[in-house]
């Protein structure tokens, strides 16, 4: 990787992170969460129960659209199976995949008209995996409510449940004391990511076990089950589980249920300096390790700050338009770097058909608190048009706005530098005490480029409000939120949905 | 054989928004859970008309499988309308809702009065047939809304079989305008490119041309309804095919094919193989694989060993149609080994076996391409890694011309660690 942070993947990534899928104009379906889960299991393959499309379209990742899903196997069930049912051809499809592929693990994912048809999967998983030299595992989308990616959370469910600890003794094997595993959502280089808290955390004598996903093989699941505490991203159902049946423990980097408690919007903030101390310092305390954790931890952190500071030293008096949110770079951040937030720009126009007013008005407040906390004091615009984004940029002297390369160029135009959050979110932003200092070089970059002011993306008309999309674009948005949501009136509160996913499966 | 299938085709719903898609002014709502339809989103989005999207969701949830969905396929409806002012909508109920029992029509058929597009479904559940199947039906069912004429016009004809998603579709479509316009003929409507109104005066036509065997059954039905006859022509890759296309088409409207204008194509197509000729001569005899569907992929391969000089080893049928069993007696030995429909696996095993320096197919074929370092050209559907903005074609005179550029670049531009021994 070069000293910017560049890489041809990182590129190659972004070329389709600009896609407005996720919520904005579609959701994956379960069969493509599952399959995402299973193509991460170097040694497993996955044998979808339904017909030809289930295994053909779903060849298309929707979470990494650069790399389709090669191999996808299905029982090609037509319309005699709906009917008579499709168990047999599940029966020996299981053989056959086995014999075909030689894995370790088959993963059977099931479709909807297996599921509609009432096929008894677990039944028939359970009589032929004893038969084919491997595991066996069944997805149907049910067993985690609606916990998302509903399909990545149900495979890994499904795994833990059926397969390493189901009740046999694989849940309770010898321990490795005193380690974590820290299990990260399969996307793009979980092993970069996770390299900095794994030395930290040797630091403080905390070992850990597994990371995942990191060219992980079956066996390595196996070994889960073996570490105090399992550290996620986000809730995860499949951790609760392996806490509830193999005592491992479970830590949420996003505190989502507690931020329900406390309304420390601090909790949602887990990078940066600080950021990253709390989270190393409550891991510490759950693995009983926090007399070494100080020590540690102080260390890491002045030797960062050391850097950081010359890091940062161009940066200061830079100001700054960030974008608000739940997700995005993080305001922490921008506080080590030394820069100042002069506008916080709030977008609630795609959350408006899921969410209540007031959630929707708890996110804004939120952010607003967090720059306060963070000691910034920047002029809100909440749903701003890209005129008087411009306005309030321009009349601050902001220097550079926080904008994907969805819309950067309607910046650019008008003079104004870009930082493009996105490549730094997937490739970057983790806990730890570096990032910091890899965002200040990044910035500083930002700073450097060219003033582009004829971008050919210019030409194109705009969305008033979703800047990012095209007139058609929006609309699909707009239609695609309002169909999901509005004729069920099926709008959540933040807190409910917290709730929601801290209680779990919604049987 | 084996039971476990790893497709190379896709379902009746794709085959049916292909078709449907090519009609400019539809809305096609996805009836069915999110999966399918963000799958077929996807499919579009990462084509060459990223801006030309036209593909919703009716918002189908779990929670509909008990109590059924057709609400929520009616606010589509409506929302379409609003939304989009479409000329068509076709709304298509997949595999869930089918075994559900949705009732489509009866919701399609509460709405017209009210919706001035007119609405179109089609059951389109996953285990009812392929691609192409759901394409041929699709195109059938535009027969309904086509407007009889009395006295059609002499010298027009209706290109069946085009897909707007295919590699090349809007230049090849645009090379074959101007070939038949050389000889005096004129496209009336392109199914499925057109508008909806395009769609309705279909009849307005001599004849309709059948491009490699995809939409036989329209143009049967065509020919039923308002008395068109119909010809199957090649896809016309190559000099020999494209000259063959239009032999058909004028001997179908009862003229002569003007050979001095042939003459002049060939002409500069000498020029252009002239003019790469030590690079087509290395190519003699390359092991190449051709995988795609029947449409395209029988004249692709023909084109390839015959005019090419490439030996294809393996032709592997992606999609069939109704002309899939004549197309296999007619190979004059151009196309090796043929499969079809088969699975991936098995297919691929073959291919590497083949010993293959090329592979002719689709971005699905990438993965095989790279294990086996050989050039992956990108000419079958779908193709979801490469776009075209311009109008260069692979059909026609010009197109055998880009064809050739486009194999030499694939051979001679591969990467060093691609060519390591």
């Amino acid at each position: 990787m070069a000293e910017n942070g560049s890489s041809f993947l990182t590129s190659f990534v972004k070329m389709y992170g600009t896609l407005p899928l996720h919520g904005i104009t579609a959701i994956p379906g379960k069969i493509s969460g599952a399959l995402m889960l299973t193509d991460a299991i170097e040694d497993a393959v996955p044998l979808i129960h339904g017909p030809v499309g289930c295994a053909f379209q779903r060849k298309v990742n929707p979470f990494k659209p650069h790399s389709p899903f090669h191999t996808t196997p299905c029982t090609n069930l037509n319309d005699t199976d709906v009917v008579y049912g499709g168990e047999e051809k599940l029966e020996q499809g299981i053989r056959e995949t086995y014999e075909r592929y030689h894995p370790n693990l088959i993963m059977v994912i099931t479709t909807c008209p297996s599921d509609l048809i009432g096929d008894d999967v677990e039944a028939v998983t359970r009589e032929v995996s004893s038969e084919v030299g491997c595991d066996v595992v069944y997805s149907t989308g049910d067993f985690v409510g609606r916990s998302k990616p509903v399909g990545y959370q149900d495979a890994f469910y499904a795994i833990t449940d059926q397969m390493l600890c189901n009740g046999t003794g694989n849940g309770d094997p010898e321990r490795n004391e005193g380690s974590v595993n820290i299990v990260t959502f399969p996307i793009h280089g979980a092993g970069i990511k996770v390299a900095e808290m794994a030395s930290v955390l040797g630091d403080m004598e905390i070992g850990v076990n597994k990371v995942c996903f990191d060219h992980t093989r079956v066996e390595d699941l196996y070994e889960l089950p073996k570490a105090d505490l399992n550290i996620t991203d986000y809730p995860m159902e499949w951790a609760k589980l392996m806490d509830e049946r193999s005592d491992v423990g479970c830590y949420e980097i996003l505190g989502w249920g507690r931020y329900s408690e406390e309304k420390d919007p601090e909790l949602l903030s887990p990078y940066g300096i600080s950021g990253s101390s709390r989270v190393f310092m409550e891991i510490a305390e759950m693995m009983g390790k926090d007399g070494e954790a100080e020590e540690v931890i102080e260390r890491r952190r002045r030797d960062a700050e050391e850097r950081l500071s010359k890091a940062r030293k161009d940066l200061k008096g830079v100001k700054i338009a960030a974008i608000g949110g739940l997700h995005g770079v993080g305001l922490n951040l921008f506080k080590d770097a030394g820069v100042d937030v002069s506008v916080l720009i709030c977008r609630t126009q795609i959350m408006e058909s899921r969410l209540t007013e007031e959630a929707i008005k708890e996110i804004v407040d939120m952010n607003l608190n967090l720059a306060e906390i963070c000691g910034f004091d920047p002029e809100a615009l909440v749903n701003p048009t890209i005129e008087e984004e411009i306005k309030a940029i321009k009349r601050s002297e902001t220097d550079l706005v926080i904008a994907p390369s969805t819309s950067a160029h309607l910046y650019n135009r008008e003079g104004v530098r870009t930082f493009d959050p996105t490549s730094f979110v997937i490739h970057h932003q983790r806990v730890g005490f570096e990032c910091p200092i890899e965002l200040c070089q990044m910035l500083k970059g930002a700073l450097r480029t060219p003033e582009r002011r004829t971008p050919l993306l210019s030409m194109l008309k705009h969305d008033s409000q979703m800047h990012g999309l095209t007139p058609h674009w929006a609309k699909l948005s707009r239609a695609f939120n309002l169909l999901r949501a509005d004729t069920i009136g099926d709008r959540v509160d933040v807190d409910a949905d917290i709730d929601r996913a801290e209680r779990g499966p919604d049987k | 054989m084996s039971l476990i299938y790893d497709p190379p085709q896709d379902c009746k719903l794709v085959g049916a928004v292909r078709a449907i898609h090519g009609v400019s002014d539809s809305i096609t709502i996805i009836h069915a859970r999110p999966g399918c339809h963000c799958g077929m989103l996807l499919l579009k989005a990462l084509g060459s008309n990223q801006n030309d999207v036209r593909v919703i969701s009716s918002g189908f949830r779990a929670q509909d499988t008990v109590y059924g969905a057709e609400g929520r396929l009616s606010a589509a409806i409506q929302h379409s309308q609003e939304y989009f002012e479409p000329g068509l909508i076709a709304a298509l109920n997949c595999s869930a809702p089918v075994i559900m029992g949705d009732d489509i029509d009866g919701v399609a058929s509460v709405m017209e009065e009210g919706i001035p597009a007119a609405l179109m479904t089609l059951a389109t559940g996953g285990y009812e047939g392929p691609a192409w199947v759901g394409y041929e039906e699709a195109l059938v069912k535009f027969t309904d809304y086509m407007i009889p004429v009395e006295r059609p016009s002499a010298n027009k004809v209706n290109l069946i079989g085009i897909k707007t998603d295919d590699v090349n579709a809007a230049g090849d479509l645009t090379e074959i305008r101007r070939i038949l316009k050389d000889h005096g003929i004129e496209i009336n409507t392109v199914l499925a490119d057109a508008s909806f109104d395009e769609i309705k005066s279909a009849p307005d036509a001599s004849l309709n041309v059948v491009l490699g065997g995809d939409g036989l059954e329209c143009a049967k039905v065509m020919r039923e309804r308002f008395g068109i006859p119909y010809i199957t022509t090649p896809y016309p890759f190559g000099v020999k095919k494209t000259t063959e296309f239009i032999e058909k088409v004028t001997n179908g409207l009862g003229r002569e094919i003007e050979i001095e204008l042939i003459d002049r194509e060939v002409e500069l197509v000498r020029e252009g193989v002239e003019r790469v000729c030590m690079f087509l001569q290395g190519l003699y005899d390359m092991p190449v694989a051709v995988i795609g569907e029947s449409g395209r992929a029988f004249d692709l391969a023909e084109f390839l060993s015959d005019e090419l000089g490439l030996n294809v080893k393996v032709l592997a049928i992606s999609g069939k149609n109704y002309l899939t069993p004549d197309r296999l007696e007619d190979g004059n030995g151009h196309f090796g080994n043929v499969l079809i429909e088969p699975d991936r696996f098995e297919m691929n095993d073959l291919i590497k076996r083949a010993g293959v320096s090329a592979i002719f197919g689709s971005t699905f074929e990438k993965h095989l391409s790279s294990e086996l370092k050989a050039p992956l050209i990108r000419v079958s559907y779908p193709v979801i890694d490469e776009v075209r903005i311009t109008d260069s074609p692979y059909a026609g005179f010009r197109g055998t011309l880009h064809l050739c550029e486009t194999i030499i670049n694939a051979v001679i531009t591969q990467n060093i660690e691609e060519i390591e021994e």
